[in-house]
C-alpha cells in the first residue's frame, strides 16, 4: 500500500511505500528522542515536508519547511559562488532560545532539526549525520515507478474541489 | 504536487511569476486578508527594507476534507527584480502552475517581456516550456489612466492564448478568479 510520495524529474515519482515511511518516521523519532529536539523534519526540496515528528504545537511545519528548502538552495548557489567543490555540508540558525539545524540528505531531500539552546551543537551534528546515513541507505534502496495520479484525484474529488472553492472564493 | 497518504494531504505549488512592482506580492496580500482564516496560514514575506520582495512571499490555503483527502495550496511570489535570477529559478522548481502577473501600464512592456522570456528559460530548465505548462496570465493594474487596451496586452504577451483576467489587485478585483483559472488549470493538467 502507498504510504507517501513526491514528485521527481522527467515525470516519474518516487514513491515510498508504507513500510518505508514508517521506517523514516521511527529514524525521525529516535532522532528528536536522543537530542530532546522538539522537531526533526525529512523533507523534499520543493519545500514539502514528507515526514516529521514533533513535540512542539506552536510551530507552522509547511511554512518552516518552505523556508527551509528556500534557504538551501539559495546557500548551495552561494557554495558555487566561492567555488566550494561540493554543497555547504549543513546550515545553522542560533536563536536565543531554539536553534535550527538543516543539513542535505541527498540533492532532493533535506533534514531540519529543531532543538532547545540546553542541547550541545557538537551532539546535534554527529547524531543528525548519524541520520542522515540511515536515510539515504533507505533513499538508495528506492524505486523510481510511475504513479497515476489521477487514482488518486478521481474526476468527482476534482468537481467538489471546484465547488468549494467557488464557495470560499465567493464565485459564481 | 505531492501526495501524502499518511495525512491524506495533497499539495500544489502555485507560482505567481512577474516583473517587479507588477503586484505579486498584493495578490497574496489580498488573499490573506479576505480569506476565510480557518483556509489560510499567515503569509510569510521576506522583504528588503524598501518592501520589495528579497526572496519569496509565501502563504498556504488549506480546504476541508473533499472525499476523505485535504487539498493544500502552497502560493510563493518571485522577487521581480531581475538580479534575483536565481531564486526564481529556485521557487519555480516543483511548480505545478504559474500566475503571470503582467503590468497593464505601457512603460512596463519591455519588462513584461522580459520576465515572460524569463519564465520560458526558467521552465526549459526544469524540463517544461510555455506551451505545455499550466500557466494564466493577469493583466494588473487596469484602474490607471494610461494602462494599454486589451487587445494589445493580448497581442504581445498571450501568443499562446492562454486564460487571461484583468485585475485591479490593490482592490481584489480579479484576484480570486485568477488563482481560480490557475487552480483549474493544474487540476485537469493531471
Amino acid at each position: 500500500m502507498l504510504r507517501n510520495s513526491n514528485d521527481t524529474l522527467n515525470g516519474k515519482r518516487i514513491v515510498f511505500s508504507e513500510a518505508t515511511y514508517y521506517k523514516i518516521i521511527k529514524i525521525l523519532a529516535e532522532l528528536k528522542n536522543r537530542l530532546q529536539a522538539q522537531a526533526t523534519i525529512f523533507a523534499d526540496m520543493n519545500g514539502y515536508p514528507i515526514a516529521y515528528d514533533l513535540k512542539v504545537e506552536d510551530v507552522d511545519i509547511i511554512e518552516l519547511t518552505a523556508l527551509a528548502a528556500g534557504t538551501f538552495s539559495a546557500t548551495s548557489e552561494m557554495a558555487k559562488l566561492i567555488k566550494e567543490k561540493n554543497r555547504f555540508r549543513f546550515i545553522y540558525h542560533e536563536g536565543e532560545s531554539r536553534n535550527i539545524y538543516m543539513c542535505h540528505v541527498s540533492k532532493e531531500y533535506l533534514i531540519i532539526v529543531l532543538f532547545d539552546k540546553s542541547v550541545a551543537m557538537g551532539m546535534v551534528r554527529i547524531l543528525t549525520h548519524n541520520t542522515v546515513e540511515k536515510l539515504q541507505k533507505i533513499l538508495d534502496e528506492l524505486s523510481l515507478e510511475y504513479e497515476k495520479t489521477s487514482q488518486f484525484l478521481d474526476v468527482e474529488f476534482k468537481s467538489l474541489l471546484g465547488k468549494e472553492l467557488d464557495k470560499y472564493f465567493g464565485l459564481k | 504536487m505531492h501526495i501524502d497518504y499518511f495525512r491524506k494531504e495533497i499539495q500544489f505549488k502555485i507560482v505567481y511569476y512577474g516583473p517587479g512592482l507588477g503586484g505579486k506580492t498584493t495578490n497574496l496580500e489580498y488573499l490573506h486578508a479576505n480569506l476565510n482564516p480557518d483556509i489560510r496560514g499567515e503569509l510569510v514575506s521576506l522583504k528588503t527594507k524598501d518592501e520589495r520582495t528579497l526572496y519569496f512571499d509565501f502563504l498556504q490555503l488549506k480546504l476541508g476534507k473533499i472525499k476523505n483527502k485535504i487539498p493544500r495550496f502552497h502560493l510563493y511570489t518571485i522577487p521581480g527584480q531581475i538580479h534575483y535570477s536565481y531564486s526564481r529559478q529556485i521557487i519555480l522548481r516543483g511548480a505545478d502552475a504559474v500566475v503571470f502577473v503582467a503590468d497593464s501600464q505601457p512603460v512596463r512592456m519591455d519588462e513584461n517581456l522580459e520576465t515572460l522570456a524569463d519564465l520560458e528559460k526558467k521552465l526549459i530548465l526544469h524540463k517544461y516550456s510555455l506551451d505545455n505548462f499550466p500557466w494564466v496570465l493577469q493583466y494588473n493594474k487596469r484602474d490607471l489612466a494610461d494602462s494599454m487596451s486589451i487587445e494589445t496586452m493580448q497581442s504581445k504577451l498571450n501568443f499562446l492564448n492562454v486564460p487571461y483576467h484583468q485585475a485591479v489587485a490593490v482592490n481584489g478585483k480579479g484576484v480570486f478568479e485568477t488563482l481560480r483559472t490557475a487552480i483549474e488549470l493544474l487540476i485537469n493538467k493531471i
